[in-house]
């Protein structure tokens, strides 16, 4: 079974790659038990995601090809749920901010759930422990508070920001 | 061995003396630790989730916050606004005399008392400018919660075939926080606000001057305030040619971004909501109590049902490994994580959660009494609903955790261990109110009232003290000194369902999952019983003195024992497979840790071992007591250790470091016989014939959410 398939990125560049790393997207793993094994050779349009994107993904996916399936929702799932990431996907995520969030996106696009969390969080590392003022310069936010709105915010939330 | 002596009842001393009764130490540290807490009025001026059931919902909680003491009221009334039932009349000047002899008279009364310390409930000023939020997170909300659901913003480009029928959410912007909303104002009802219309070109107007301000104040520079600044991605680089180059980032900033003409983009406005959420539920709760005031959208976005769901699961929601163990851990109070219902405040939960941690750290908590027992209570477990006690008195009682009254006597018709005369069920009697002379700000509040709990003889019941029980949502087993168990149906009135009969001398202490029943006794054995025969299946010898606790984990029986030894035994083959030795003298309790890699044990040396189950090494000792540690609490999923000791405190230890956390001395009046806890409670027993509950929340506001 160790057979290529074809993806088809949204400007039209073809590129193959092994079915079991393909795999790892679970919409393209139904897509194939749906078509079956006939049809399989025919190129498989990834219409929602570039060919840069998607050979960042696809790159993704060979790194993590034999990780052990993700467990259920269970304690250790929670526990896991920290913004630690490991090595390789901390350098992985290295990128300007607009192909990180072309990664979640096509990562939620593609149903690859190990890398949209990794995408998360890497998200999640950018805003943690940032002022508001901090987070707005990061994400090109424009402040729509007013100074009295936001000073009933930040009491409101007194309990939590210790 | 003091542990036996006690377990076998030679000890009668009683100890009414009020000297012992010392002000808590740690009482001098509550004052301040707590979190101020929004008063009631604070649920009502923040009508902002009114949209929709959750706005029924706050209204609901509004409206009992005015007829409930919880609901934010005075904090030096603690004391009395608590109890449901009748009244109790008050006596405000009692010296510690009158109250010492008052008690006396009193104490053998079913009745209830309550301690409590002063609470910080702390005043909360209510947000000065509402009105002008109201309506606007109102719709806001209401359309995050509908977005969160189904809805998606998209960029065109990006739109999926299986997004495409969500397109409603693409307004998900910040213009969706500009949404009219008519409705005329309402005058203020009760703890409510009036409700003013909203009136969208003064909010836009303030809002559109506050970004302005913030704009040129914050960055020091010429912005450029077109609202279409999320849409338009040149302009991103504004930044860049703004020329003036005042930089306020950190250096950490420029490790995360690249370079400044890398396009920064809010990425509340680049994702579907449930990414955003996926991604905000990542964060610890202050960075998102920050991110909350970045801008609007953001708002609406960190303030989520769903991501606080999300972060408080994270935080407090511990399933035990093994989910058959699970049923054995909910037995032992509630797990304090709420129910799972639509639009549940899970951040509101968050915060009472917080807020009972903070006092569980200081140790600030009201001390309530259950009266009615006349001699030593010498076990205790408790549930949501219930607390179960056995005493010297040969009866067991149970009280409603909630209203703290005694339900049910269960036990002889007449008490024959009565040293006095039963209470007069129907006599009111006194509440006396105390004041330490030492420190005005620990309150002592006993309060009486009258319960009239029903008395139930059963066909057979224990002739002696009931040493130790357990229960279930279906059966209750009781181990006396007369040297046999009953298991008891829960489910129909505590009907006597068998008797197990073996031991020959008292059963010290008993425990049970789905398939055995395991008891100990003075009599140096271990007896293995099945559950639903009453059938005797093994028994595990090889303590050389009085097994005084036991634990059951899968096929692993774990004893403690006056012989100085704990004992890891195999249930399939009746072997011991473990030893773990104390110090110097008598075990006198054991706990197993719920992933079965530690026992605790506790005894005379006055101390708590831990000792690694693979290796038998110790691992920890956790010093504190200064007498006998009586019983072992291990609350896993709050990782903490309750004990409670003949030095009469309960401690508190920290399971994972071993350090003691809070300590409370002299909160009875002799040994402390039992201690149990869950996520908001100590229940624990004393010899001098009360059960003290020293609880954690009372009347902190919403503490009602945690409830399962």
């Amino acid at each position: 079974m160790s057979n290529t398939i074809i993806l088809t990125s949204s400007d039209n560049v073809e590129i193959p790659v092994d079915r079991e790393v393909a795999e790892r997207s679970i919409l393209i793993k139904n897509m194939l038990e749906d078509v079956g094994d006939a049809a399989a050779n025919e190129p498989i349009p990834i219409p929602n995601v570039n060919e840069a994107v998607l050979k960042k993904v696809i790159e993704w996916c060979v790194h993590h090809k034999g990780d052990p399936p993700a467990a259920a929702d269970d304690e250790t799932e929670s526990r896991k749920r920290t913004t630690e990431i490991d090595e390789w996907d901390q350098k992985f995520m290295q990128v300007d901010q607009e192909m990180l969030f072309e990664i979640i996106l096509a990562a939620n696009y593609l149903d690859i759930k190990a890398l949209l969390d990794v995408g998360c969080k890497t998200v999640a590392n950018m805003i943690k422990g940032k002022s508001p003022e901090e987070i707005r310069k990061t994400f090109n936010i424009t402040n729509d508070f007013t100074p009295e709105e936001e000073e009933q915010i930040r009491r409101e939330n007194e309990w939590a920001e210790e | 061995m003091a542990s036996h002596e006690n377990f076998a009842e030679g000890s009668t001393r009683r100890r009414w003396s009020f000297k012992s009764i010392r002000r808590p130490k740690s009482s001098s540290v509550s004052g301040h630790d707590a979190p101020p807490r929004p008063a009631s009025s604070d649920l009502a001026a923040w009508p902002e989730l009114a949209d929709s059931a959750v706005g029924n919902a706050w209204s609901r909680m509004c409206s009992q916050g005015t007829q409930t003491p919880n609901g934010g009221d005075g904090t030096q009334e603690s004391g009395n606004v608590c109890l449901s039932g009748p009244r109790p009349r008050r006596r405000s000047s009692s010296t510690l005399s009158s109250f010492a002899s008052s008690f006396r008279s009193a104490v053998r009364r079913t009745s209830l008392s309550v301690r409590t310390r002063h609470l910080p409930l702390t005043g909360h000023n209510p947000p000065q400018d509402a009105e002008s939020n109201d309506t606007t997170y109102s719709k806001g909300s209401g359309r995050l919660q509908r977005a969160g659901s189904v809805s998606h913003h998209q960029r065109k480009s990006l739109a999926s075939p299986s997004l495409d029928t969500t397109l409603e959410g693409s307004s998900l912007s910040i213009s969706s926080t500009l949404v009219n909303q008519d409705s005329s104002p309402v005058p203020g009802n009760g703890s409510e606000p009036p409700k003013l219309p909203y009136d969208p070109s003064r909010g836009a107007a303030a809002r559109a001057a506050a970004a302005a301000q913030n704009e040129l104040l914050n960055f020091g520079r010429v912005a450029l305030l077109k609202s279409e600044y999320l849409q338009d991605e040149a302009m991103f680089t504004r930044d860049s040619e703004s020329g003036i180059g005042v930089d306020l980032r950190s250096p950490l900033d420029d490790l995360l971004e690249p370079s400044p003409e890398i396009p920064r983009k809010d990425l509340l406005a680049h994702f579907p909501t449930e990414i955003s959420a996926h991604i905000l539920s990542y964060l610890d709760v202050c960075s998102l109590a920050r991110a909350e005031r970045v801008s609007y959208a953001w708002r609406r976005a960190a303030r989520s049902h769903h991501v606080w769901r999300e972060v408080f699961h994270r935080e407090y929601r511990r399933r035990p490994a093994d989910q058959t163990l699970n049923s054995i851990h909910r037995r032992f109070g509630g797990e304090g994580i709420g129910k799972v219902v639509p639009d549940q405040d899970w951040k509101r939960m968050f915060k009472v959660r917080r807020a009972l941690e903070t006092r569980w750290q200081s140790g600030t908590a009201a001390a309530i009494y259950l009266n009615g027992h006349t001699d030593s209570l010498y076990c205790v477990q408790f549930d949501e609903d219930k607390i179960i006690t056995g005493s010297r008195d040969q009866t067991l009682r149970v009280w409603d955790i909630h209203t703290f009254e005694c339900t049910k006597v269960i036990g002889a018709p007449v008490p024959s261990a009565a040293v006095d005369a039963p209470p007069s069920p129907l006599q009111p009697g006194p509440l006396t109110v105390k004041t330490r002379g030492d420190d005005n700000s620990s309150q002592s509040i006993q309060a009486f009232f009258n319960v009239n709990p029903v008395r139930t003889t059963p066909s057979d019941y224990h002739k002696a003290s009931i040493l130790c029980l357990q229960f279930d949502d279906r059966i209750l087993v009781t181990g006396s000194s007369d040297s046999t168990c009953i298991v008891w149906d829960i489910q129909n009135d505590y009907k006597p369902i068998r008797r197990l009969q073996q031991h020959t001398a008292g059963v010290l202490d008993v425990c049970f999952d789905e398939r055995y029943i395991v008891s100990c006794s003075k009599d140096s054995t271990i007896c293995v019983w099945d559950r639903h025969t009453g059938k005797l299946l093994k028994r595990l010898l090889g303590h050389r003195g009085p097994v005084n606790a036991v634990q059951l984990r899968g096929n692993l029986v774990a004893s403690a024992s006056g012989d100085c030894y704990a004992k890891l035994w195999n249930l399939d083959s009746g072997l011991c497979i473990k030893e773990f030795r104390s110090l110097e003298r008598g075990l006198a309790c054991v706990e197993f840790s719920e992933d079965s890699r530690y026992l605790l044990a506790g005894g005379n040396d006055q101390v708590i071992y831990k000792f690694d189950v693979n290796s038998g090494e110790l691992v920890t000792t956790m010093r504190g007591h200064t007498g006998l540690v009586r019983s072992l609490h291990l609350d896993n999923a709050n990782r903490r250790v309750v004990t409670g000791s003949y030095d009469m405190s309960i401690r508190v230890f920290d399971y994972d470091t071993g350090e003691l956390i809070v300590s409370f001395p002299g909160w009875t009046t002799s040994w402390m016989l039992c201690a149990k806890s869950d996520y908001r409670r100590v229940v624990s027993t004393s010899q001098d014939g009360r059960a003290l509950i020293l609880d954690f929340g009372y009347q902190l506001d919403d503490i009602h959410m945690l409830e399962g």
